[in-house]
């Protein structure tokens, strides 16, 4: 019987195709939203603080704990081949690149982007979104649209922060555990920034890359979060489903979209 | 203990097919005991539902003044039909309450109203104004001149009952923070609050019928010419729910609003309605005053009135 199959994978194909679209819409809706009356700065500055403010506890301390985990598994390969003074280079390689907005992305897509799906869930099921639209409000304009800013410039100000603290983290072990002075980590760690070159002679490609990812994951989380928080259904249980989602879709696709992102971006800079 | 007081597997064995055929005996004598019950009582048969206009219009209302809202032979389906042909005039400061068994469509003609739905076929007119065709934001506009009150009030969580009656006012006028303060006093004096008492607090630190005013104030905060009830008094203790009721009065006797209650509780749909449309089969199959409802011989009314 293949006709029931082949129906059945036919409607789970439609209702994937249906779910990117009404991604894309909710996302080009919140975008153009950014460019029109009234704006809401308050509501902006709000999510500002929620989403970058309060998650700098934890991304500082992933940060730092990746940083010293990255120059301990490091220096005990580089101590094989002599160079534990290369260190630095390992590390800041590797937060600034990968490691720094991918951690920052999954840290805050799973307490930013749930909180997000479960506020915004919340008010869908007692009819607050409802009552959005019947007082004359669009509730992109005025729930997504703040949220996306905030997610948009914040993820990228994290992110820097946590390569930050990150390449801080790989001093203090390279230094008190490996015996790398502090003068010659910190000598590697330019050299690492400054060897991929530079982008309009000050702008190190390394930072491009760096920053390039939280931004497009800032929106991933952003939309994500939104998306599922205004298509929940089923009540309170509803909502729980939409903050599993969220995390999980989010998290998946940070993680996708970071491989084709870093792949892109090393054929644009750094082309061979 | 002795090692012959532990059970063995046989006596474990044993023991299930003990339980199973207490078990089966159990079911039998519970398919035995739902045999020997009288069947229920079968349903009154409903009357055929033809569709028909509804309007909401006192006899000695000018001819030549139209009606404030109107659908118009409208239908509605998603995967099974939701309003079948159903037209509905309301004209000016009536009070029409559309009631009905859960799932005839009452909750969807008021979203049809505000224009959240659109109908598959036939027209919704506001004032005269045939909103199906508008674009979304063309509809924020319209919605702006109705006051919608909510079954659960649906107040913003995060904004206190101030800025949750200010909001209107703040998103669609150029009011100044005074006049805004005072518009808002006047709201929640009217819904018989006090408005230095509350307007600070968040909707979590009130209680239903508290709640429930603070969404009419909401409502209300505009001005606007239509408000919209969705199960007004549902979730209220009886004193709550003559107070909404009475609130519901007030209004269309002072500020002479056109109003759409959707409402499961008979008794005061017959207190506020100017008339009531009873909704069975996604068709409206009455539509006339309280009285005319209390004399209706049709069966189906008359069940309807005494279940609930």
């Amino acid at each position: 019987m293949a006709t029931p199959l082949f129906e059945q994978l036919n409607t789970q194909a439609k209702l994937a195709v249906y779910a990117i679209q009404e991604r894309a819409l909710l996302s080009w809706n919140a975008v153009r939203f950014i460019f029109v009356r009234p704006f809401y700065p308050a509501d902006v500055i709000q999510q500002m603080d929620s989403i970058g403010v309060d998650s700098l506890f934890i991304v500082v301390l992933t940060g730092f704990f990746t940083g010293m985990v990255l120059a301990l598994q490091s220096s005990a390969s580089l101590a094989s081949f002599g160079e534990t003074a290369m260190i630095g280079r390992l590390v800041t390689a590797s937060m600034i690149r990968e490691l720094g907005p991918v951690l920052a992305g999954l840290m805050v897509a799973g307490r930013v982007g749930s909180g997000i799906a479960a506020e915004i869930g919340s008010m869908r099921v007692t009819e607050q979104i409802d009552a959005l639209n019947t007082l004359g409000t669009d509730p992109i304009k005025k729930l997504v649209t703040p949220r996306l800013i905030a997610a948009l410039v914040m993820l990228p100000v994290l992110t820097v922060i946590n390569d930050a603290v990150g390449i801080i983290g790989g001093n203090v072990i390279s230094t008190l555990y490996v015996g790398v002075p502090s003068s010659i980590y910190w000598r590697t760690v330019w050299d690492q920034i400054a060897s991929d070159g530079f982008t309009g002679r000050f702008i190190p490609n390394d930072f491009i890359q760096g920053l390039a990812k939280p931004f497009v994951f800032g929106g991933i989380i952003a939309i994500t979060a939104c998306y599922h928080g205004l298509n929940t259904t089923g009540g309170t249980e509803g909502v729980g489903q939409s903050t599993t989602r969220t995390v999980v879709v989010a998290s998946i696709s940070i993680l996708v979209v970071d491989y084709f992102m870093t792949q892109l971006l090393l054929g644009v800079l750094n082309p061979r | 203990m002795s090692d012959d007081d532990e059970p063995t597997a046989e006596d474990q064995a044993f023991a299930g097919r003990v339980r199973r055929a207490i078990r089966d005996e159990l079911a039998a004598d519970k398919v035995e005991a739902r045999k020997s019950q009288p069947p229920a009582m079968p349903r009154i048969p409903r009357p055929t539902p033809t569709g028909m206009t509804c309007s909401a219009r006192r006899s000695s209302t000018p001819a030549n003044v139209s009606p404030v809202i109107a659908l118009e032979r409208v239908s509605l389906s998603f995967e099974r039909p939701v309003l079948e042909d159903v037209s509905l005039e309301i004209y000016p400061g009536e009070t029409i309450v559309i009631v009905g068994e859960s799932g005839t469509g009452k909750s969807t003609a008021l979203k049809l109203i505000l224009r959240l739905l659109v109908p598959d076929e036939g027209r919704v007119l506001i004032k005269g104004r045939d909103i199906v065709s508008l674009s979304f934001d063309e509809a924020m506009v319209v919605r702006q001149q109705m006051g919608m009150v909510f079954q659960g009030s649906a107040l913003f969580d995060s904004m206190s009952v101030f800025e949750n009656v200010a909001y209107p006012l703040r998103e669609h006028t150029t009011m100044s923070d005074d006049e805004i303060d005072a518009r808002v006093r006047e709201k929640l004096q009217f819904v018989d609050l006090v408005p230095d008492d509350v307007m600070a607090l968040l909707p979590a630190e009130l209680s239903g019928g508290m709640k429930k005013r603070v969404g009419i104030a909401r409502g209300l905060a505009n001005n606007p010419e239509i408000m919209l009830y969705d199960e007004p008094t549902s979730g209220l203790d009886p004193l709550t729910t003559g107070t909404i009721t009475r609130l519901i009065m007030k209004m269309q006797r002072e500020l002479g609003v056109t109003s759409v209650v959707v409402s499961h509780d008979i008794r005061s749909a017959n207190r506020m309605g100017t008339h009531i449309a009873v909704l069975a089969e996604h068709r409206i199959v009455f539509c006339g005053t309280p009285e005319e409802m209390a004399a209706s011989e049709d069966r189906y009314i008359q069940d309807f009135l005494g279940g609930l």
